[in-house]
């Protein structure tokens, strides 16, 4: 599994926790729920699903390792050689752009691409001659939130807050063998996806 | 005169002890190991007795038994007070080729089921009992999750089949 989109998941399962207390304080917001859905193909098939109440997962994000959540932000530096405050700058450019596509790195074995489109960050990974690939689909509103913060650090607390107003799918990644869904509702089952 | 006197002392004894045990509780734990030669072990714990041995464990020993661990107990007691206030619902489900895994909350208690090709693997968790086990102050407190075990009476806590082999742990 590409860690890519593991990265972008488990930032937004832990970033998700953390408004569950201003969740709960807005009146009926605690009935939200995280759900996570993960299809692997191949040899050894298997299939998880997860629902979680925002408040269990507010209450899981305390028992996160200082080092990785300080003060409310994540310590995640540089990743696959591109640190958060050459993303920020990246962000910067793509929101003054408009709907179009800003990056473009062709490596060895894969293409990677951000681009925006509507209120939506599109990342595509391509593996090089092959269909397989990665799609990742972030919220515009999200990505701003994240990057607001400083240094190599993501501002969970204000992720969160955006997240308070979001209701729908976080993020979603399509890969040939490997199906990630992240989403927001008041469904304890998901609404049966 | 006398005889009657002890007679009825002998019987009153183990009957009030009887009558105590039944209020406060039983643990069943019965284990059976499987094979012509397996061994049953059924062995009843009164949980009054439980909680007495309980109460007797130092705190102090406890937090350096656990060693690095006793730092995170507040966020795991907030995690499991939080799992207890939750509203029911499944919460996990894992479905591999020969395995699947099944946790889910129903009326204060999580479910958790393990169902493999030679086990099968029930756990009952008392939240209540368990939410308490951990103090907001992020202290242990095995004799105040006992005491709650009565809350859980007339439930099975685990249900273990390996093989042949079986463990069973009921609260009467």
């Amino acid at each position: 599994m590409d860690r890519r989109w593991v990265v972008a998941g488990a930032l937004a399962v832990g970033t998700l926790g953390m408004g569950a207390t201003d969740l709960r304080a807005q009146g009926g917001a605690g009935s939200a729920w995280l759900h996570v859905r993960v299809e692997e193909e191949g040899r050894h098939p298997s299939k998880v699903s997860v629902n979680l109440p925002m408040s269990v997962v507010e209450a899981a994000l305390l028992m996160a390792p200082e080092t990785v959540v300080r003060e409310g932000k994540f310590q995640i530096g540089r990743h696959e050689g591109v640190s958060v405050a050459d993303l920020r700058k990246i962000w910067a450019e793509l929101k003054s752009a408009g709907d179009t596509e800003l990056v473009s790195v062709e490596e060895k074995d894969e293409t990677v691409k951000v681009a925006r489109k509507g209120d939506l960050v599109q990342v595509r990974v391509v593996r090089t001659g092959s269909e397989e690939g990665v799609r990742v689909d972030v919220p515009v509103s999200l990505v701003d939130a994240a990057l607001a913060g400083e240094g190599d650090t993501i501002d969970v607390k204000a992720l969160v807050r955006e997240l308070q107003k979001r209701r729908g799918d976080v993020v979603t990644v399509n890969e040939k063998d490997n199906k990630v869904r992240i989403w927001i509702d008041e469904s304890s089952s998901g609404g049966g996806k | 005169m006398i005889g009657k006197v002890l007679l009825a002392g002998a019987i009153a004894v183990p009957a009030a002890a009887t009558a105590t045990v039944a209020a406060t509780g039983v643990a069943w734990i019965d284990v059976q190991e499987g094979g012509r030669d397996g061994h049953r072990i059924v062995l009843p714990v009164p949980l009054l007795l439980a909680e007495l041995a309980a109460s007797f464990v130092s705190e102090k020993d406890l937090d350096l038994n656990l060693g690095g661990a006793a730092a995170h107990l507040r966020s795991a007691g907030a995690v499991l007070r939080a799992l207890r206030d939750a509203p029911d619902g499944e919460y996990v489900r894992v479905e591999e080729e020969d395995e699947q895994v099944v946790i889910e909350k129903r009326l204060d208690t999580l479910h958790i089921e393990v169902h493999g090709q030679s086990e099968d693997v029930k756990v009952n968790l008392p939240l209540a009992a368990l939410s308490e086990i951990i103090g907001e102050d992020g202290r242990l407190s095995p004799a105040r999750a006992v005491r709650l075990l009565r809350h859980a009476r007339f439930s099975t806590l685990v249900d273990v089949r390996d093989g042949d082999d079986h463990v069973k742990i009921t609260v009467f």
